[in-house]
């Protein structure tokens, strides 16, 4: 946990452990990489797998891609609550070409076997450029999100 | 063969239609006045939705055969603007259909043969032009999985049968996923669904009443974890 690091790295800081907003004096560097397995995600919409509380973070074990990296639109393997489901990644925190989103958080949608999504509807914005990928069915998604980046 | 004469029946159908039309217009607008209060009143239960809709299908079908059960046209509630740009709109169809309807895969093209195809609930959502996905929302039923394949075939061979060079081709998205299949048109989407799946996603609410959404607001506010940073720097 940040929290933690933070404080160990400076011993003489007290770090108020509450979850308002905390004034820093060192300056915060983040890893921001595409999606791999072990990938802790944010499952975005709004299914009942995604959403109820667990004592471990969705984690990705596996992308269905040639090389074991996850962009936007790519399909992956989560495990989530002891099982396995598949997901779409609509937005990741690795910066992509200039003028294009880049989101804080890697974002994920859960998936059925056959396509269909598995929530119903989407809060977190989508990226628009997923209509114009080839290789994927992204129109059942973006029907079901209700904003658009 | 049959192709082309069915293909042939739907572009002389919409030029039909196009001549009752211009004639129909003075009516129609007198109707919008009364269409646009009762629409005010639009509440979520799906029921008093329909009728609303079917209401209004009598002022919106600028693009549409009035005759007809089976289909409703809706608009989403930030096009509810003022009559004169709804006069423009009314003026530009009718200019528009001599020209395109004979040659260009238009939204009257695709409604007629959806009803050709005798699809259960047609419904039409035109999609305001602030969200930047698509001109047209089409959600269409089906009676069997075997019937909705035969219509998303169907409205593609038009397509192509209609289609110049320059457009892309159109990939049927859920090939395998028996219940909901989707055609991507550029302006238009079309999503092909059984009852029951319908009702479950219930496309036509999130479209139509965009943030209003029910199934939106059960949604419970997101809470930030407790690690979150803001504004963090990312390394290069």
């Amino acid at each position: 946990m940040a929290l933690l690091r933070l404080s160990r790295s400076l011993p003489g800081l007290l770090v108020e452990t509450s979850s308002t907003i905390f004034q820093r004096n060192i300056s915060v560097s983040a890893v921001a990489a595409a999606i791999q397995k072990m990938t802790r995600v944010r499952v975005v919409d709004n299914s009942s797998l995604g959403n109820t509380p667990y004592h471990r973070p969705p984690r990705v074990i596996h992308v269905y891609t040639k090389n074991g990296v996850g962009k936007v639109g790519d399909k992956v393997l989560l495990a989530i609550k002891g099982q396995k489901k598949r997901a779409l990644i609509v937005g990741h925190k690795m910066p992509r070409d200039c003028m294009s989103p880049r989101f804080d958080s890697n974002n994920v949608v859960l998936i059925e076997d056959n396509g269909n999504p598995t929530g119903t509807r989407i809060k977190v914005p989508i990226p628009t450029h997923l209509r114009q990928m080839e290789g994927g069915d992204y129109s059942k998604v973006l029907a079901i999100a209700s904003s658009f980046v | 063969m049959n192709i082309l004469c069915r293909s042939r029946l739907l572009i002389s159908l919409v030029c039909r239609s196009s001549s009752l039309l211009e004639q129909k217009g003075v009516l129609l607008r007198g109707v919008s006045n009364k269409a646009r209060c009762i629409s005010a009143h639009l509440t979520s239960c799906q029921q008093h939705w329909l009728q609303t809709a079917s209401v209004r299908s009598g002022f919106d079908t600028k693009r549409c055969y009035s005759d007809s059960g089976g289909s409703t046209h809706s608009e989403s509630k930030d096009t509810f603007e003022e009559e004169s740009h709804e006069m423009d709109d009314n003026n530009r169809n009718n200019g528009s259909f001599s020209q395109s309807s004979s040659e260009t895969f238009t939204l009257d093209v695709l409604v007629s043969l959806l009803r050709q195809e005798n699809a259960v609930d047609l419904c039409v959502i035109k999609v305001p032009d602030h969200i930047k996905y698509t001109e047209y929302f089409v959600v269409v039923s089906g009676l069997s999985p075997r019937h909705l394949r035969a219509m998303a075939l169907y409205a593609i061979k038009v397509y192509k049968f209609l289609k110049k060079d320059g457009e892309p081709n159109i990939k049927i998205e859920g090939k395998d996923a028996e219940d909901w299949m989707c055609l991507d048109f550029g302006h238009m989407v079309v999503h092909f669904m059984l009852p029951e799946t319908r009702e479950v996603y219930e496309l036509e609410k999130l479209w139509t009443l965009r943030a209003f959404d029910e199934q939106l607001k059960r949604i419970p506010a997101e809470v930030l974890p407790e690690d979150f940073i803001l504004d963090v720097e990312l390394t290069k």
